[in-house]
């Protein structure tokens, strides 16, 4: 290890400890068991799996509330989330077909939140912050409602479990079961209709976060080039 | 769009490189590998390591036409995710029990989120010297290239011979593993090869989500210090 860690090691150990990040470990555990039984008790699954997705907004609720915001805790929230998603996509493209869909899907997903992440990192360094400024009505109204950006993100993971759960047969085909689920008209029709639309309006989000995205790395490259000519 | 539209014909040309050009047709050559993925197995290992083996290309490229660009790098880092990620995916859905490659693509997904995020951090405090680490794994692995590289190719290879010898629908992984091993082939090096490596790699996946989530720490604990 090296000196300066030896030193800090007191403090480092009190941040792993802080409530939220405890929260954070439960978040990974409640996953992990719940992706142990996924197969065998899909209903048991889905409780599990959303109460971890709830359990996401009480661990920022708690960093707030006891003073204990980290970046470490910010980090493991990130990856819980990419990496819960994935295994539920994966999980999907077993139980669907054609498995392109959600093979797709888990690439938009990975793709668009490693840009994004990237991209942030390196606005934070350079002066360039107006890549936002997109005349996209989407993005804007997507960054500037929380309300909305909650409901596109709620939308996906209940649209995920929903398939899970109506799904009937070990592979079934994915256009024939939303089809005739949403011609049903039932309560189940209109909750799935409503995070279909939800769901829509991320995955085009995300789409133009890799354009944007990719456009902050251009310009940083360009701007560091301006300073250093 | 941004006020700065000064730059954008330069932002075009940069799109333009010719590593990035390459980057492009290794997402296409990956695009592709994926769409026949389950119709042709040979079809899709070819494209899928020739895919990988243009990875070495577009950075050679790079520096031989002084055309290094944070776009190509970040086109590179998530290109090689979502292959890998992919890969696992259908090797999910072909060997059981699934949560042996779930377990891997959750792995590989944290590993490398968590190693980018403290780098970037790293970049930003003084603090250098967590990768002094005890581990002599740790300390071969970054030190020496060659392992490195061994270790990496070795995942790749790995994946591809398991989605080739499965023969059916699905199959017991840990039949197939010890079947092909106790065959004593060629292939049966190949493969043992190629597990070595391949568990090299986890390993340091393994170690550097714990060096990654100290970095974090000590990020804030440095804000901290110097904001008292």
């Amino acid at each position: 290890m090296g000196k300066k860690e030896e030193r800090a090691r007191p403090q480092m150990l009190s941040v792993y400890l802080y409530i939220p990040n405890i929260v954070g470990y439960m978040r990974v555990l409640l996953n992990c068991v719940a992706f142990a039984v996924c197969f065998s008790n899909k209903t048991l699954f889905s409780l599990l799996y959303f109460f971890s997705f709830c359990c996401d907004a009480v661990d920022g609720w708690c960093a707030r509330r006891f003073n204990q915001v980290s970046t470490f805790g910010a980090v493991l929230d990130m990856v819980t989330d990419r990496v819960s998603t994935a295994c539920l996509l994966v999980i999907l493209s077993q139980v669907y077909r054609p498995s392109l869909v959600f093979l797709s899907l888990l690439a938009l997903d990975i793709a668009s939140h490693w840009l994004q992440m990237y991209s942030t990192f390196l606005a934070g360094k350079s002066s360039h912050k107006d890549v936002k400024d997109s005349t996209s009505w989407l993005f804007r109204l997507y960054y500037g409602n929380r309300i909305f950006m909650c409901y596109c993100c709620v939308s996906c993971e209940v649209l995920y479990i929903i398939l899970l759960l109506i799904a009937k047969n070990q592979t079934e085909n994915l256009l024939n079961v939303v089809v005739s689920t949403l011609t049903q008209i039932s309560p189940l029709s209109f909750l799935l209709a409503l995070t279909l639309f939800g769901w829509s309006m991320k995955q085009t989000v995300n789409i133009i976060q890799m354009k944007t995205a990719a456009d902050v790395c251009v310009l940083y490259d360009i701007e560091k080039q301006q300073k250093k000519p």
